[in-house]
C-alpha cells in the first residue's frame, strides 16, 4: 500500500500575516522527500495543517484525497514526529508509547518493538524528564514507527542527534523510502536533506519557491557566479535586461545564473563598480541561500 | 472508545500525581470525620453527641475529596497542553470529542475508585470515633443513601475538573481559579444568598449529602434528586462549552 501526499493551494493566515500562502505540491511514495527552508519559512505550520492540528485558512491537504481526521486508523497510516516536547516527564518511554497503542488498539507488543528498532530498549523504563534531547528525537521516532505507517511525516528529525545519531537517521530513512514508504522531512539544515532526500520542495516566507528533485537543484547551482557591487539594484537591472537570473543574497551581493566573465563584461559595460566576482562552488546550498534569500529585481 | 477510556487511564496510572491526591483526598476525610464527630454535644454545635443522625453526618466527609477529583479533572487536561502531550494524543485521534469524552468517562472511574475507598474510610473512622465521644452509631438507611450521594458528588466533579481545564487551559489560572470559587466565591454566596447559593456545585453537593439544616443555607436546599441533576448538568454543559470553544483551537 502506497500514499500520495498532496498539499493544496493550502494557506494559513495569523491575522494578517500569512505564515503559508497558496502551497501546492505533492509528496510521493518510495521517496524521501526533503522539505526546506529557513527558520519561520512556514515548515512547521504546514506539517501542522497536513496533520490536523492547525485549521487551513483555506487550501487542503490530504492523503490519497483524504483530509487526516478522515483517515479510519490514523496512526496506521501516517507517523509523525513533531518537536521533541510532548513527553510528560515523570513517565517512562516504554508507559509513553503503551499509552499512544492503547489508544489507536494496536497490538501490546507493538512498543517494545519500536523501542528496539531505534535502539531505546536499554532506557525503556526511564523518565523521559531525565532523556537526553537525542534520546527524546529517537523516542519521537519510535512513536511515529508505532502503527507501522505507509506515510512518515517528520518535523526536523536530526535535530538533537549526535553525528552517529544523523548517520543512522539517514540510512533509516532511506530504508523506510526503499520499502515504498512516502517519507517527508523537514529541515533547515541542508547537508542532512542532501545526503538523504530524492525531491526537495523549498519554502521561504510561506511559499513554496521550487520543487523538483534533489539532482535537478544541484545541477542549477553549478556555473554559477556571485558577484558583490555597491551598486546592486543596477546591477540586477542590467543582467534582467540582459537575461539572466539573478537572486539576492542581501543588498549588495547576488548570484547570477552566468559565467564570472559575462558578469564581468556586462558590468564594465554599464560601469558598474564590483568589489566581488567568484564562481560559485555549486551544490545546493547556493541555490537554497538564492531561493530563500530576498528576491531582487 | 474503550481503548480511548483505557489509555486514558493508563495516563493516571503511568504518573504519582493521582497516588498524592488520593492520599489528601482521604486525609480531607479523616479531618472532616473528626470535626464532626468531635464537636458534636459542644456548646454551639449542631450536632448533639447522641443526635441519631452522628453517623450519617460523620460519612458525609466521605465527599471531602470532592474539590481534590475536582483538581485531578483540571490537570488532567492542562497537564496534556502543559507538557505538549495534547499533540500526540490529537494525532492519535484526530476527532478530538472523542479524546474529551474518553476523558470524562475515564475521570469518573478515578473519582468512583476514590469515592468508595473515600466511603470506607469514612465509616471506619465515624464507627471507631463515635463511640469515643460516647455517641450512637446508627447504621440506618440515611447512612446509606448519604454514602451514595458522596460517592455521586465524587464521581461528578472530576468532568466538571476537565471541563474547567478544557476552558482555562492555563494550568496555575485554572487551579487557582477552582480553588478560590470553591472555597471563598461558592462559600460567601451559599452563606450570604442561600437561594442562590444552593444553586452552585457546592450546593448541589450538599443537597445530595442530605446535610439539611447543617448545609451553610441553612436548609435551603433542592431535594436530593434535584442536586443530583443539577451536578449532572454542570457537567454536561461545561464540558459541551469546552468541546464548542477552546478545544477546537489550533495547536501550534
Amino acid at each position: 500500500m502506497t500514499t500520495t501526499l498532496v498539499f493544496d493551494a493550502l494557506t494559513k493566515r495569523f491575522g494578517d500575516t500569512a505564515a503559508v500562502e497558496g502551497l501546492t505540491a505533492t509528496v510521493h511514495p518510495g521517496r524521501v522527500t526533503g522539505f526546506l527552508g529557513p527558520n519561520g519559512a512556514g515548515k512547521t505550520t504546514t506539517l501542522r495543517m497536513l496533520l490536523g492540528l492547525v485549521r487551513p485558512t483555506s487550501g487542503t491537504a490530504t492523503f490519497d484525497g483524504r483530509r487526516y481526521d478522515e483517515l479510519s486508523a490514523p496512526v496506521r497510516e501516517v507517523g509523525t514526529l513533531l518537536e521533541a516536547t510532548g513527553f510528560h516527564p515523570g513517565r517512562s518511554a516504554r508507559n509513553h508509547l503503551r499509552i499512544l497503542s492503547t489508544a489507536a488498539g494496536l497490538p501490546p507488543g507493538r512498543p517494545d518493538q519500536v523501542l528496539e528498532l531505534v535502539g531505546l530498549t536499554p532506557e525503556a523504563r526511564r523518565k523521559v524528564g531525565d532523556y537526553s534531547l537525542g534520546m527524546r528525537q529517537r523516542l519521537g521516532l519510535a512513536a511515529a514507527l508505532l502503527g507501522d505507517p505507509p506515510v512518515l511525516v517528520l518535523d526536523e528529525p536530526a535535530n538533537g542527534l549526535d553525528p552517529q545519531g544523523i548517520r543512522w537517521l539517514r540510512s533509516f530513512l532511506r530504508s523506510l523510502a526503499a520499502e515504498g514508504r512516502t517519507v517527508l522531512v523537514s529541515s533547515h539544515v541542508l547537508p542532512e536533506i542532501e545526503q538523504t532526500a530524492d525531491d526537495v520542495l523549498v519554502v521561504a516566507k510561506g511559499r513554496l519557491v521550487r520543487s523538483g528533485t534533489l539532482a535537478e537543484l544541484q545541477a542549477e547551482g553549478r556555473g554559477g557566479t556571485t558577484v558583490r557591487t555597491p551598486d546592486g539594484e543596477r546591477l540586477a537591472q542590467a543582467l534582467a535586461d540582459a537575461g539572466l537570473v539573478a537572486h539576492g543574497l542581501g543588498s549588495d551581493e547576488l548570484v547570477v545564473q552566468a559565467s564570472p566573465a559575462a558578469v564581468g563584461e556586462l558590468a564594465a559595460r554599464h560601469g558598474i563598480v564590483l568589489h566581488r566576482l567568484a564562481e560559485t562552488a555549486g551544490g545546493l546550498e547556493d541555490v537554497f541561500l538564492s531561493l530563500t534569500g530576498q528576491v531582487q529585481a | 472508545m474503550t481503548a480511548l477510556v483505557r489509555a486514558e487511564l493508563l495516563k493516571l496510572r503511568t504518573v504519582k500525581l493521582p497516588l498524592w491526591l488520593l492520599v489528601t483526598a482521604l486525609a480531607l476525610v479523616l479531618l472532616g470525620v473528626a470535626a464532626t464527630v468531635l464537636t458534636a454535644g459542644l456548646e454551639g454545635a449542631p450536632l448533639r453527641r447522641d443526635d441519631p443522625q452522628l453517623m450519617a453526618r460523620a460519612v458525609a466527609n466521605a465527599s471531602g475529596g470532592n474539590v481534590v477529583v475536582l483538581i485531578l479533572g483540571i490537570m488532567v487536561l492542562t497537564q496534556e497542553f502543559r507538557f505538549g502531550t495534547a499533540t500526540p494524543s490529537f494525532l492519535v485521534t484526530p476527532k478530538r470529542g472523542r479524546v474529551l469524552v474518553a476523558k470524562l468517562i475515564a475521570i469518573a472511574l478515578v473519582g468512583a475508585v476514590f469515592a468508595i475507598i473515600s466511603a470506607a474510610v469514612a465509616v471506619v473512622a465515624g464507627a471507631l470515633l463515635i463511640p469515643f465521644k460516647d455517641g450512637v452509631v446508627n447504621y440506618d438507611e440515611q447512612v446509606l443513601q448519604v454514602l451514595l450521594g458522596a460517592i455521586l458528588v465524587m464521581v461528578l466533579y472530576g468532568p466538571i475538573g476537565i471541563a474547567v481545564g478544557a476552558l482555562i487551559r492555563n494550568q496555575i489560572a485554572a487551579v487557582v481559579g477552582a480553588l478560590a470559587f470553591t472555597f471563598l466565591a461558592e462559600q460567601l454566596l451559599i452563606a450570604l444568598l442561600p437561594s442562590w447559593g444552593k444553586w452552585t456545585p457546592g450546593g448541589a453537593s450538599s443537597a445530595v449529602l442530605q446535610l439539611g439544616d447543617l448545609a451553610t443555607t441553612r436548609g435551603d436546599l433542592l431535594p436530593v434528586w434535584g442536586g443530583a441533576l443539577l451536578l449532572v448538568a454542570y457537567a454536561v454543559v461545561l464540558s459541551a462549552i469546552a468541546a464548542r470553544l477552546t478545544l477546537r483551537r489550533d495547536l501550534t
